[in-house]
């Protein structure tokens, strides 16, 4: 609101401390901008479509144009294209996913670990949600919360090297556990699904913690007090209250750290081993090793976004949304 | 609620902080450490780890690499995003739905299939990877972040504003530097640290639309690779406190923006 008392003033004749015009009312009063703002502006339909061209034009060209690409790549016998050959249509490298376990175990990994990894941080975050939205006094909240940011502000990597240290056989896990005299030598956690595990969820609890925290935060206090005093216990009342209306924020968090899991790289090349790879380093392989396999890469990185966006379309349908404000 | 119940969650929550915060904690540790080897446990300490990364070229180099990214990405993120704000915002046409959601499908796809998606596309259009495929790949990724934030703040901006304005004698363009601009203030500040953060830290983009110089993320990545070295955790933890005081500053900026309003 102060902004605007500042611009009350006529801004054809608004002048500056100095008696001379702004900035803005001599704008107003040039010749040669008032005949290209008038014809700019000259109908509302036009100004519309001015307002729209670079939105329209980033959304197609930089948002759907790389995908498409991608589809279409999927479907040539070679790219980049070579001298003196020229691409041809193929399905091959779609029929290659299903025609070797080297890919498909990856694959189907991945959709697994990021389902359990998704299950296993709604569960842990949860709790956590519900303390700070329910139990932690208003005034506080603010202080609880950025506790819980902070760690996330730092990147991928840092926090991956941090995992590392933590789980290593010179690790502090494990010294902690031998100092206690629980074990002789160190527990191999590292390059394991554990790892990896432990890992991905450092990475991703934020994004479940902020919608099931938003949720949680809007639910009335009273329904829950009216529910006891009609005699419900703590059990009902969660699974009749509570969960019913935090599902909004279930189906966000779920979603978000489903996708999100998906898509790491470097996470799983650090962390994981030979038994955990992930399809991401599968898809990585097409474009490290020189050579004509980036239309492979292309048919897969395809196969796994209809994969990803298909599961996530499927859970957001059964969860009774239709996936809008996914983002809030 | 018994008191059981609240103890309890009270302890998931702290066990949950120790879970954050451990690690961080011993990285930053680690670095201190006097000693190439590491691991616990430590014996002596030394700083030298810290004077050897500020003298290192390469280092600072590639940390300026980083920052050239970040903020080109960030100015970018910020005209991009606040004008596709501002035409989906208040605008109502057909199609607004779909429209809307191909404007925020970059920030839901999945890290490693954007990053290949970005990789071919550069190649399309050709773009040598590098710093201008890097900053592509950013400002795709980032310009959902700072449309949604802004379409936040621009849907509580009173109507009252902009009809002042124009019946003052300004026309759109004037109405939106003079009104609308400044009242998106802290809703801009909060979402271009946000996109710098994001771009800073950002690895898979990186890695794969990046020529020879490496960005700080796919240095550490490489450094990593090769062996873990307490010079990884003194860089790590410069790092880190240089995006804890940027996400401060962004976390201040929005809360100002949401007692505005």
């Amino acid at each position: 609101m102060a902004h605007a008392d500042t611009d009350r003033a006529d801004l054809r004749k608004s002048t500056a401390p100095g008696g001379r015009m702004t900035f803005w009312g001599a704008l107003l009063h040039n010749g040669t901008y008032q005949a290209v703002a008038s014809a700019l502006f000259k109908t509302q339909r036009r100004q519309f479509l001015i307002l729209a061209s670079l939105p329209l034009f980033w959304i197609f060209f930089a948002n759907l144009g790389p995908i498409v690409e991608m589809f279409w790549i999927g479907f040539l016998d070679s790219y980049p294209p070579k001298v003196g050959h020229e691409p041809q249509f193929t399905l091959a490298n779609w029929a290659a996913f299903f025609q070797d376990q080297v890919f498909i175990v990856p694959f189907f990994r991945t959709l697994a670990f990021s389902f359990i990894f998704t299950a296993i941080t709604l569960l842990i975050t949860y709790p956590v949600a519900y303390f700070l939205a329910k139990h932690v006094k208003r005034k506080n909240q603010l202080l609880f919360l950025l506790l819980l940011l902070i760690p996330f502000w730092v990147g991928e990597i840092v926090r991956t090297y941090a995992i590392m240290i933590l789980l290593g056989n010179n690790g502090a896990v494990n010294l902690a556990l031998k100092s206690l005299g629980l074990i002789e030598r160190p527990i191999p956690f590292m390059y394991t699904g554990f790892s990896l595990g432990v890992g991905i969820i450092y990475l991703t609890a934020l994004y479940m913690l902020l919608p099931l925290y938003s949720a949680l935060e809007k639910l009335p206090d009273n329904y829950l007090e009216a529910a006891a005093d009609l005699g419900a216990g703590a059990w009902t009342r969660f699974r009749r209250i509570t969960l019913p209306l935090s599902k909004e924020g279930i189906a966000s968090g779920c979603t978000l750290v489903f996708l999100i899991s998906t898509g790491y790289y470097a996470t799983p090349v650090l962390l994981g081993g030979p038994r955990s790879t992930v399809f991401a380093e599968t898809i990585a392989g097409f474009f490290h090793v020189a050579g004509d396999q980036w239309p492979m890469g292309a048919a897969f990185s395809s196969i796994m976004l209809i994969a990803t966006l298909g599961v996530t379309g499927l859970f957001l349908k059964l969860m009774g949304r239709d996936g809008k404000g996914m983002m809030r | 609620m018994t008191r059981n119940t609240r103890i309890l969650m009270s302890v998931i929550y702290w066990a949950f902080i120790v879970y954050l915060f451990v690690p961080l904690a011993l990285m930053v540790t680690m670095g201190f450490k006097d000693s190439k080897f590491i691991g616990f446990p430590i014996r002596s300490w030394t700083l030298d780890w810290y004077t050897a990364v500020i003298q290192d070229t390469e280092v600072l180099s590639v940390f300026g690499y980083s920052m050239t990214i970040a903020i080109s990405t960030t100015i970018l993120s910020l005209i991009i995003g606040t004008w596709i704000a501002v035409f989906l915002g208040p605008n109502k046409f057909r199609g607004k739905a779909i429209i809307f959601a191909l404007a925020c499908l970059p920030a839901v796809i999945p890290g490693i299939i954007s990053a290949i998606a970005l990789r071919i596309f550069a190649r399309l259009i050709d773009i040598e990877p590098g710093m201008f495929a890097i900053i592509l790949g950013h400002t795709v990724h980032n310009v959902p972040f700072v449309a949604l934030v802004v379409m936040a703040r621009l849907s509580t901006q009173p109507k009252s504003h902009i009809e002042a304005a124009r019946d003052l004698g300004a026309d759109s363009i004037v109405a939106f530097f003079r009104v609308t601009l400044p009242y998106l203030k802290p809703a801009l500040i909060g979402a271009g640290i946000f996109c710098m953060l994001l771009s800073f830290d950002d690895f898979v983009r990186a890695f794969f639309l990046g020529g020879y110089q490496p960005t700080l993320p796919v240095l550490i990545f490489a450094k990593l690779r090769s062996g873990m070295s307490p010079e990884i955790n003194a860089i790590s933890t410069i790092v880190l406190i240089m995006t804890a005081i940027l996400g401060l500053w962004a976390e201040r900026s929005m809360r100002r923006l949401n007692k505005g309003s």
